[in-house]
């Protein structure tokens, strides 16, 4: 009898404290890079020539792609961060893409703004603002600021495995000839909220333009080596014993 | 036999098992997946799981069917046939919160019954040299059990488990009954499966009894049991035609989210073949067309798969073979193959281990060092891709032990198994 009692207090328990906490679901947006930090972006691929094609020739000349060809980086540097309970602000300085080992001088000064509760957008938001048609930066918990933002038929906030942002542009849906051809953008953010990895794609997933964070954390070489290790010891080790078992059976 | 006598009964025999250490270990652990489960995803996960998807499937179902495969209503797409939506129906209609938890009591009571029909299938399909008593039966349903596709699946609110049931029930009556009429309703229930979770939709070729005689050197088919197969597995599916008709947008949306939408694009840990091949393309940016990949990837192992069944030596049980064939192809070939799904692959594997020989070269090269891993590591190759997807996204190691598997059950159709040649 104690047992059922128990047993029944228990899962009544369990309910109310998950109804008092399902109830609370409001997030305290942050920004996940801190002042003084440098963040920096590489082109690994770049194509001209579908790049004139499908957003004119001055598509480089200014704006976030501005200078962008194959193998050029670009840097940012946080100078501020405010965050209050109506906005967020980040100010950074912008050194553009360049082939250049040594950054010099900055470029330019931008910031990025954001409002602390997502409902505060009055309309269906777009980042066409930007000419990568997405931010390099966003609010975290990056997945729950994108999945809460209410956003225009363009873009899809896919948050299954790694938060991602999916834009599909049909051929002229911004204006007559821009884009010439329907283009697609998989943007996907790591876990502070910065442009980890941009694809952009034509027809067939042909890739015209890859942008990535140029960053190796510590843990990526011993881990890549430890698994490597790992399975080669274990190649041998089966290869071994199977002889051996061999070996025993003759 | 009244409720009484029953329930007596099973008490005895609960208590038989808890004295296996093993058992209670598995109990244990079982119950702490299930209220971590709970917790975890009512507390924590509240909007990342695959519940949630059913339970707004079930929602758009009441409300606007021909939105049913409109991506923007959901977390993450609805990919089954449309008929399965009304089994969402009712976790809507109590609520999010009682729904999950009578989701997953539904789940801790099908695994229950997943466990004594293994036990049943295994005691009917175990060879003589086995042991006697039943403690490595109980040591392997407790292994399944303890499993971490298990905590997984429980803390996504997902349907593999009504799958396995319906898997093993069909097996079941494949195995213990003869008749037509038996094989029409062991196909149906299959059909049920496909129904609910399209994962189990290439066991279906592998219904027809068709054979390669080696001594006569001719094929053998037995055109009226198989085509008695295919209808049985077949109608439950032709239900979704109706709605189809009815609806003709739903048979758009469920095509494009299907077959021809933007979904394979995505890099993510997926271990079928199919996208590991897709990674390696969204990684290395090399233009490609994921539904070519996948229909190339299905003919290679599907048609290795068939050809293997086709000229099996074996004649005794063979349609274990044929599940696992249908399920290995399965995994390997669609897109998305996921922990959870593993729980619809290990029990045949355990069902495997007790119908090959006990010194089985089979079992220990190809189909325990398999269990082993889908049952407790390959949730941690997850973590690694996590880690490394940057560098490396290709969660393989799964890949590796499917095709391991799939080289093993091949192996074993076409030479047998050595140790069953001497005995």
């Amino acid at each position: 009898m104690k047992q059922k009692t128990f047993f029944f207090n228990f899962i009544l328990f369990f309910l109310l404290i998950s109804s008092i906490v399902s109830t609370v679901t409001a997030f305290e947006y942050r920004i996940g890079v801190r002042e003084d930090q440098e963040l920096i972006w590489k082109c690994n691929v770049c194509n001209k020539i579908n790049m004139d094609i499908i957003f004119g020739s001055d598509w480089d000349d200014s704006g976030i792609f501005n200078n962008l060809s194959q193998g050029k980086r670009m840097k940012w540097e946080i100078n501020s961060v405010t965050i209050n309970e109506t906005n967020i602000n980040i100010n950074f300085s912008i050194w553009e893409w360049t082939s250049e080992n040594i950054w010099g001088f900055k470029d330019n000064d931008s910031e990025l703004d954001y409002f602390s509760n997502q409902s505060d957008y009055s309309q269906k938001l777009n980042f066409s603002q930007y000419s990568s048609f997405v931010p390099f930066l966003f609010p975290v918990p990056v997945g729950e600021y994108m999945g809460g933002l209410s956003l225009n038929e363009w873009y899809d906030v896919d948050n299954r495995v790694l938060p991602t942002l999916n834009v599909e542009i049909r051929k002229d849906e911004i204006l007559p000839g821009f884009p010439s051809k329907d283009i697609q953008i998989i943007a996907i953010y790591n876990d502070h909220g910065i442009l980890n990895s941009y694809k952009l794609y034509i027809k067939s997933n042909v890739v015209i333009v890859d942008i990535s964070l140029d960053f190796l954390p510590f843990y990526v070489i011993p881990t890549l080596i430890g698994l490597t290790t790992i399975i080669s010891l274990s190649i041998i080790f089966y290869i071994v014993k199977k002889r051996k078992t061999r070996n025993i059976l003759k | 036999m009244n409720l009484n006598t029953y329930l007596v009964k099973i008490k005895s025999r609960f208590g038989a098992l808890w004295e296996h250490k093993i058992f209670r270990f598995a109990i244990i652990i079982h119950g702490f997946y299930f209220i971590l489960s709970m917790v975890l995803t009512l507390i924590f996960f509240r909007e990342q799981n695959d519940f949630l998807v059913y339970y707004k499937v079930g929602e758009v179902f009441i409300h606007d069917i021909n939105d049913l495969y409109n991506r923007a209503n959901y977390l993450w797409p609805f990919r089954y046939f449309p008929i399965s939506a009304i089994f969402f129906v009712p976790f809507y209609l109590v609520g999010f919160d009682l729904g999950f938890i009578l989701f997953n009591f539904m789940n801790l009571l099908l695994n229950i019954l997943i466990c004594i029909l293994l036990y049943k299938i295994i005691l009917h399909i175990k060879r003589e040299d086995h042991e006697r008593e039943d403690k490595r039966i109980i040591l392997y349903i407790s292994l399944f059990l303890m499993s971490l596709p298990n905590l997984f699946n429980y803390i996504l609110g997902q349907i593999n488990l009504y799958i396995t049931l319906l898997i093993l029930l069909s097996l079941f009556l494949f195995l213990t009954r003869e008749s037509l009429k038996w094989d029409f309703l062991s196909s149906f229930i299959l059909g049920i499966s496909v129904l609910i979770k399209p994962i189990t939709i290439f066991m279906i070729p592998f219904l027809l009894i068709l054979k390669f005689e080696d001594k006569q050197r001719k094929f053998k088919f037995d055109i009226l049991r198989s085509l008695i197969r295919i209808i049985g597995v077949i109608l439950p599916l032709s239900l979704n035609l109706f709605l189809f008709l009815l609806y003709p947008k739903l048979w758009e949306g469920f095509l494009a989210t299907n077959f021809t939408g933007e979904e394979p694009i995505i890099l993510n840990h997926s271990f079928s073949l199919t996208k590991i091949i897709i990674n390696f393309c969204i990684f290395y940016n090399i233009s490609y067309n994921p539904l070519l990949i996948l229909l190339l990837i299905l003919f290679i192992i599907g048609g290795i798969g068939f050809l293997m069944y086709i000229f099996r030596r074996s004649n005794s049980h063979t349609i274990v073979f044929a599940y696992l064939f249908g399920i290995l192809i399965m995994l390997l070939v669609y897109y998305d193959s996921w922990t959870h799904h593993l729980l619809a692959l290990t029990p045949l594997l355990v069902l495997l281990i007790f119908y090959l020989p006990r010194n089985s070269e089979i079992t220990k090269n190809y189909v325990k060092p398999s269990f082993f891993f889908f049952s407790f590591f390959d949730l941690g190759f997850i973590g690694i891709w996590f880690i490394t997807q940057n560098w490396f996204p290709f969660n393989f190691a799964s890949t590796v032990f499917l095709l391991i598997l799939f080289y093993g059950s091949s192996k074993f159709c076409v030479t047998g198994d050595i140790n069953d040649q001497k005995s």
